[in-house]
């Protein structure tokens, strides 16, 4: 046997082989259309029912997501309940990404109130920033490597924005386009993820046809 | 092949669980060590094992009192989750500790 039997990496692997569907990725490219299209839709709808209206797009995503898991994904890949160690990181992940959500709302709701007293570049850096962290966190907390390269783009993503608004004349601070091309670019890679994760584990025959000993 | 009780170095060997040694039965045992529990479908992806060598594997585990298989339908499909005991956790630990003692101490 050429590889060292680490449990940590067993473990690790058995993790990500039922979390890494690139269904999230399509979930969160979703996600970032509305970084895209809210601020071309303020115009219409105001800043408010601009970001409201994806709420039903999120959730019918989400919905599809469960139902493609649950009929498509377990059976092929199967299902396990993971240990005690898993399970304490999963819930200090789900604290700490509470208290990110809870800063970028608050971040948010300053922003909204103050947006035109603020420097294009600092709502750029601070968005960035968190954007970058939470990506980042999740990555380490889910062992899902893929965040970090999200997290990158996401960060950078309002800066390229911010320049091509003052360089190039891009409206809306650049958004649509950077987020634009962000969630394109998810979706495109969850969907090659997805596609691939089917070609790879068809499913088992005897799952169908026999019963278990 | 010689005898490793006449090696005290070796002893640990000597004692190794040939349950747990066989190469199959130690990745369904090293997976299921690191969860709580898993399927069937899970084991055989992770393994790389067919459904009727885990099937084999998992019942000579079941025998030995290392696994408990629990049966359930799931809407009409037979659907099985397999956990191991405390003495297969304690078994599985018991063959770490004497794999590790012997072969940390081989020379490069």
């Amino acid at each position: 046997m050429s590889e060292s039997i680490s449990l940590k990496e067993a473990e690790r692997r058995a993790f990500r082989s039922t979390f890494d569907d690139g269904l999230w990725d399509v979930f969160l490219g979703f996600f970032f259309l509305m970084f895209a299209f809210a601020p071309i839709l303020s115009v219409y709808l105001g800043d408010f029912w601009s970001s409201a209206v994806f709420l039903p797009v999120w959730i019918l995503v989400y919905l599809a997501i469960l139902c493609i898991r649950k009929r498509i994904v377990k059976p092929r890949m199967g299902v396990a309940k993971y240990g005690r160690s898993r399970q304490v990181k999963m819930k200090r992940f789900t604290v700490i990404m509470l208290v990110i959500n809870t800063i970028l709302f608050l971040l948010g709701l300053y922003a909204a109130a103050n947006f035109r007293a603020m420097p294009g570049w600092t709502v750029a850096v601070v968005l960035g920033l968190m954007l970058l962290m939470g990506f980042s966190l999740s990555a380490y907390f889910l062992d899902f490597n893929r965040l970090y390269l999200y997290g990158l783009l996401a960060g950078f993503a309002p800066l390229v924005g911010e320049w091509l608004f003052l360089n190039k004349g891009a409206s809306h601070h650049g958004y649509p386009i950077v987020f634009g091309f962000m969630a394109v670019f998810m979706v495109v890679v969850g969907l090659v993820v997805f596609l691939r994760l089917l070609r790879e584990n068809p499913l088992p025959e005897e799952e169908i046809s026999q019963e278990e000993p | 092949m010689a005898d490793p009780k006449h090696n005290p170095d070796l002893h640990p060997l000597a004692d190794i669980d040939q349950v747990v040694h066989a190469p199959a039965r130690l990745m369904v045992l090293t997976y299921l060590y690191v969860v709580e529990s898993a399927d069937y479908v899970f084991l055989m992806r992770l393994t790389g094992l067919t459904w009727g060598n885990l099937s084999t594997h998992l019942s000579r585990l079941e025998e030995a009192g290392y696994v408990e298989i629990l049966k359930e339908f799931r809407g009409k499909k037979p659907h099985s989750t397999i956990r191991l005991t405390p003495q297969g956790r304690e078994a599985f630990r018991e063959y770490k500790k004497s794999m590790q003692q012997v072969l940390d101490d081989l020379p490069d």
